[in-house]
């Protein structure tokens, strides 16, 4: 090139001494690389026609109109003009060899070109910074800088003709590589990346705008996804089964996810996965579903979570999933629960004079319950991500599964028995007379997730603090951290309020340690008693009541400690009653009807044997008359006390037949191989069976109270309410307690009307009575 | 091992070797060496700047020199730079004859040195500021070719923006 710069003066002049130099920029010539002269000479001829064209006006016209007073204006419309045309003519020149395909041709021609273009750019800065931003500035919206210019030449001259036959050609490519055919990925990256390119908003050129690239590129490209992945799934699943099936479409989604980081842009990424999802997942997910149940029957938690993950992808899709489990959980726990119960029935058969009662031991049947919980709940964990969908329908089944069960409800309607067995299981493993070997397996934490899931949470309540009870009074407590700590977790999964009355229970005991110290304190020495153990227990929390039977009068030896415990509790607590429960308690006492030399026999014995037994320290024999009346109490309660010394030979009868005239006498020596004689559990009763229907009904009486309490509330504030509103909004109320009926809230309706609570206004409507 | 240089040749053939950061003042040079070496930098390199004499473009460079660690700032807040005063060392740098003065503005504006134009433009601007027609006349060198009569109808049109 000649280093001999144009006349500044001379549009033609200098558009002839630029073009060389573009030919070479834009790779014309077999691309012989451009030097720095050239480079300079170029920027330098444009510079000067810009430069001094405009000190002298930029065209012939505003030269005649501005002559008068020497105005300026910038020049550069004419040169870029004749980049303009030249641009369009070398674009449409280009030859595409015979050799390459379309897209070949297009790729190699726009990699070359853009470089090409960003050095135009600069050559034609100074037009670039004081033209073309003019021009912008003053709304001329079709002047571009000169890198834009050549795209939009491009996109004009080039893309917009050929555009369908590129497109075809690009998804085309993406096919072969979807079919494993080896590729120039290179043809498919810079094809798609000039779409974005030549995506320009003429009004902001700053502004990054897709349009091209989504309409010429991106819908299509969809579509054609769609069609594939369609027809390959349905393919697919005709000749393999539905483990293959998802370990094809993990690999299907690992390649096109990469494949979108690779070429496409961020826009397409979120509608491709929704069509991949579609086509993949969605569309199958029936055949999914159906091999779920066989996965779970075959404990394949690794294919179980692979399902999951697919399905996870489209959420809604999870939904049959977690029923289907859900279902799964409760059928199996039928199944488990009735093996038990039938292996219950047989040993019975089998073994027809053992104790066996029919009924499942709380162990085993908490401990089934606990193996399908930690079964599924390890599924849940490990094959399903601790979703919250799975959680509930884990929570969902066991909580159907818990309280509704052969053993449990035997019979459709009747009250869940699972709150009872599982506080007898409490039982097991609180009590210090159950073997080690036998609760080894049982613990509070067992305890916890069953109880979680009971519905009459009441129920358990009760049973609990019965047995709780028991264990307090008769000093059975395995240990008293273990007790409170238990309590403690009931408090955290329940109330304050659920666990208030073994709380008081706990303090009436440490309470009662106290008093015992201090009547100690004051007793003289003299009497016959040696240790004496007084409770004193809150009438309502303890679940003992008076029993008139049980009145007896107390001998004479024996009054000391009773009278001090009087004495000592009324001055402490004026006002208070006092009321013997002598049902409970038992004495121990030393009975000098030994051989000669031998140590004396150890009785256990209740209150009333001891006062019966008491009574012949003072002579030998009693009729039973006279018997009955130093001891009190009911006769039939006297005399299932007195039948355990006949039975064990310790008091000798005149007739086989007992009646009043029935004369007793104490033997003289004792024969039992044992020192220690329990007198205790020979006495008949059906303490048992009275115990049960007392914590039904108490059970009802509190549930009762507790409709009252929460529709009288309800309706204080709302004055009036129609009843199945009412209904309605007492039901959650009582969840973390029980599960109410519509008929006991109906009934408890009734109760409060005739306690002119509430008034009926109509059929449907109540209102409260201030 | 030196980094290599670049060789900025001046219309009258005279050659300045500086380091590539000095050159790089001029987003011109800068942008060419980025287009023709897109690599960077292996050897030395020749700029020729056809448009600009040694004179000049020693003075230029002196400049770029000056400032090359200078970052200044590519604000699209034209009319705050425009208010801030020409920095001491630039308003000393600039205290030339005026044909020297313009000379380095031409040369600002071709190689594209952006803070060089301003300043010198600034410098300029300060020639003409609170100066009356008459003083004008004298620091440009203008003859007035206007007649009184001319110069009464002006005088009276601009009337309004009279200093009074």
């Amino acid at each position: 090139m000649s280093a001999t710069l144009p006349a500044f003066t001379d549009l033609n002049a200098t558009w002839t001494f630029i073009q060389p130099g573009l030919e070479f920029i834009l790779g014309a010539q077999n691309d012989q690389g451009v030097t720095s002269t050239m480079y300079m000479n170029c920027y330098t001829a444009v510079y000067n026609y810009c430069v001094n064209k405009s000190r002298r006006g930029s065209t012939p016209q505003s030269i005649a109109q501005n002559s008068d007073n020497n105005s300026y204006s910038l020049a550069g419309a004419e040169i870029y003009q004749k980049l303009n045309v030249y641009l369009s003519q070398y674009i449409q020149h280009l030859k595409k060899l015979s050799t390459e395909s379309f897209l070949e041709f297009y790729v190699r021609k726009w990699t070359r070109f853009t470089i090409g273009a960003v050095y135009m750019n600069n050559i034609f800065d100074y037009m670039n910074r004081y033209w073309v931003q003019k021009e912008r500035s003053d709304g001329r919206k079709d002047v571009f800088d000169v890198n834009t210019l050549s795209l939009i030449k491009w996109r004009d001259e080039m893309f917009n003709p050929n555009c369908e036959v590129l497109i075809e050609q690009i998804l085309n490519l993406i096919e072969k590589q979807r079919n494993n055919l080896i590729v120039d990925t290179n043809l498919i990256s810079s094809s798609i990346k000039s779409l974005v390119y030549l995506s320009i908003d003429p009004q902001d050129l700053k502004k990054p705008n897709l349009i091209i690239y989504v309409n010429s590129f991106e819908k299509p490209f969809l579509k054609a996804t769609m069609d594939y992945y369609s027809r390959e799934s349905s393919e697919f699943l005709l000749n393999h089964n539905v483990v293959d099936y998802m370990k094809k479409c993990e690999t299907r989604l690992a390649e096109e996810i990469s494949r979108s980081n690779n070429y496409l842009e961020e826009h397409t990424k979120k509608p491709l996965l929704d069509v991949l999802n579609g086509a993949l997942i969605e569309k199958h997910a029936n055949e999914m579903y159906d091999q779920f149940l066989q996965l779970l029957e075959q404990n394949q938690i690794g294919h179980i979570q692979r399902m999951y993950k697919l399905l996870s992808r489209v959420p809604k899709t999870l939904d049959p999933l977690a029923d289907t489990l859900e279902n799964y959980i409760k059928k199996e726990a039928k199944i488990a629960l009735d093996a038990i119960k039938k292996q219950t029935m047989t040993n019975i058969e089998d073994d027809n004079k053992k104790k066996g009662n029919g009924t499942v031991e709380p162990k085993v049947y908490v401990n089934t319950l606990i193996s399908i919980y930690n079964q599924f709940n390890d599924i849940v964990i490990k094959a399903f991500n601790k979703d919250t969908k799975f959680i509930r329908s884990l929570d969902n089944a066991c909580r159907y599964f818990v309280n509704n069960n052969s053993i449990a409800t035997p019979k459709p309607r009747s009250p869940s028995k699972t709150p009872e067995l599982l506080a007898k299981y409490a039982d097991g493993f609180l009590k210090s007379s159950v073997k080690e070997t036998d609760s080894i397996d049982m613990n509070a934490d067992n305890l916890m997730v069953v109880f979680k899931f009971i519905n009459d949470k009441d129920t358990f309540e009760e049973h609990y603090r019965r047995s709780l009870a028991k264990r307090l009074i008769n000093g059975t407590c395995k240990s008293d951290e273990l007790e409170e700590s238990v309590i403690h977790r009931l408090q955290e999964e329940n109330s304050i309020e659920y666990t208030s009355k073994m709380t008081k229970m706990f303090s009436d005991m440490k309470a009662s340690e106290d008093l015992k110290l201090k009547i100690k304190q004051q007793s003289s020495n003299s009497t016959i008693v040696k240790d004496f153990n007084p409770l004193v227990l809150a009438q309502s929390m303890w679940p003992f009541r008076h029993v008139a039977d049980y009145d007896l009068k107390v001998a004479e030896e024996l009054q000391e400690p009773i009278e001090k415990l009087k004495q000592v509790y009324i001055e402490q607590h004026s006002g208070r009653q006092l009321q013997w429960l002598w049902n409970h308690g038992r004495a121990e006492l030393k009975a000098n009807l030994s051989r000669k030399g031998k140590p004396p026999f150890s009785f256990t014995v209740s209150n009333i044997q001891l006062m019966i037994l008491i009574a012949f320290n003072k002579q030998k024999s009693y009729s039973s008359k006279e018997l009955h009346e130093i001891v009190g109490t009911k006769k039939e309660t006297f005399e299932a006390h007195l039948l355990p010394f006949t039975k064990f030979k310790l008091i000798e009868t005149s007739t086989n037949e007992i009646n009043d005239d029935t004369i007793f006498t104490i033997v003289d020596e004792y024969k039992s191989k044992k020192l220690k004689v329990s007198f205790i559990s020979a006495i008949k009763s059906n303490e048992s069976k009275i115990e049960e229907d007392e914590a039904t009904k108490e059970i009802d009486e509190a549930r009762k109270t507790y409709l009252q309490a929460c529709i009288v509330r309800i309706m204080k504030s709302r004055k009036q309410m129609k009843n199945s509103e009412l209904i309605n909004e007492v039901m959650p109320l009582t969840l973390s307690r029980f599960k109410a009926k519509v008929i006991d809230i109906k009934r408890v309706i009734d109760l409060l009307i005739e306690k002119e609570y509430l008034k009926r206004l109509d059929d449907n409507t109540f209102e409260y009575i201030s | 091992m030196m980094s290599p240089k670049v060789i900025i040749v001046s219309s009258d053939s005279e050659k300045f070797p500086v380091e590539q950061k000095i050159a790089e003042k001029s987003i011109l040079i800068k942008n060419m060496i980025n287009d023709l070496n897109p690599d960077g930098l292996t050897e030395d390199f020749e700029i020729p700047t056809p448009n600009v004499r040694a004179n000049v473009l020693s003075k230029v460079l002196e400049w770029c020199e000056h400032h090359k660690n200078t970052v200044f700032q590519d604000d699209e807040d034209e009319d705050a730079k425009k208010s801030v005063p020409v920095e001491e060392w630039d308003r000393n740098f600039l205290k030339v004859d005026q044909e020297m003065l313009y000379e380095i503005i031409l040369a600002a504006n071709y190689l594209n040195i952006k803070p060089l134009l301003d300043s010198g433009c600034k410098m300029v601007a300060e020639m003409i500021k609170s100066k009356s027609p008459e003083e004008l006349r004298k620091t440009f060198n203008i003859v007035n070719d206007f007649s009184p009569e001319e110069e009464a109808a002006i005088r009276k049109e601009n009337e309004w923006a009279e200093d009074r």
